[in-house]
């Protein structure tokens, strides 16, 4: 416990350090956000191009999921406001950048509606890349940087392959921005809920 | 010539609470007693130091009928925070050299 007692200069310093510490480990994302939208993506992704590849039909469209998926995200955000105990420096600009991500995504899914156009998915890797890859080089986590990257290549290669395989390059995006860094966070962060 | 180390920063507990707040936005009391491993009572009164040397702010509401004390790092917090790490620095480059 700590008392209210006189520190040498050492003393001081370390616990500078151990508390700055503390404070870092408990920021870490759970990541159940990106694994969520990794998973949903992916699914989406690879029904469409089983649906144009194998020549069948749902019935619905696929990605109408994406959109009941924010009912949970709406949860699991509502939920995680209600248990914050604090809030960290990036928190308002990340919540700025995701937010203006999902209303591009709206936008892109509205005009894409309207044109019908197979060449808006490469103009959806470019909108994935962008929040995935400020996000990883903010928070200096290298899988999101990797993740935003694979994104962007992704859809200046869709542009050269049939709509089908475009849609092996967005699951393969989804993967890369989202499954994999979502997995990485998750197990950290019950590693450190466990210590 | 070595400046003070400041009186208000050089103890343990109003250390540990400054270097928490520098390194969020805000905290909650409950975090930072968490954190800290002190106790509600001197932890408050630690606080009200803080906050009277104009170190923090804190604010106090209701969150879910329960109340909610919330601590902040000011400017002036920030400043004399900076100011005691360059201190501290320098008393100990003086000792190794």
């Amino acid at each position: 416990m700590l008392e209210e007692k006189q520190l040498t200069e050492k003393e001081s310093l370390a616990l500078i350090a151990s508390m700055i510490n503390k404070v870092k480990n408990s920021c870490i994302d759970s990541g159940i956000g990106p694994l969520f939208w990794g998973v949903m993506i992916t699914i989406c992704s690879l029904i469409t191009f089983a649906e144009s590849n194998f020549h069948f039909k749902l019935g619905f469209d696929i990605w109408i999921l994406s959109l009941i998926a924010l009912l949970p995200q709406i949860f699991f955000t509502w939920r995680a406001k209600k248990e914050k105990v604090f809030i960290a420096h990036d928190e308002t600009m990340m919540n700025y950048v995701w937010g203006t991500f999902t209303v591009c995504v709206f936008m892109l899914s509205f005009y894409n509606s309207k044109t019908e156009t197979s060449n808006s998915i490469a103009l959806y890797m470019m909108v994935f890349g962008i929040p995935t890859f400020i996000t990883g080089g903010i928070r200096n986590f290298k899988p999101m940087i990797l993740g935003g990257l694979v994104c962007w290549i992704c859809s200046i290669a869709s542009y050269y392959v049939s709509f089908a395989n475009g849609m092996l390059l967005m699951a393969l995006s989804a993967v890369a921005a989202w499954l994999i860094p979502g997995i990485i966070l998750r197990r950290r962060y019950l590693k450190m809920k466990h210590v | 010539m070595f400046k003070e180390l400041d009186p208000i920063l050089h103890s343990q507990l109003r250390l540990a609470v400054m270097s928490l707040l520098i390194a969020v936005k805000e905290a909650e009391f409950t975090y930072i007693r968490e954190k800290t491993n002190a106790t509600a009572g001197n932890l408050s009164v630690q606080v009200q130091k803080l906050k009277e040397a104009g170190y923090i702010e804190v604010t106090k509401q209701f969150k879910d009928n329960y109340p909610q004390t919330t601590c902040k790092i000011t400017a002036q917090g920030i400043e004399a925070f900076e100011a005691y790490v360059k201190a501290l620095q320098q008393y100990l480059q003086a000792g190794q050299g």
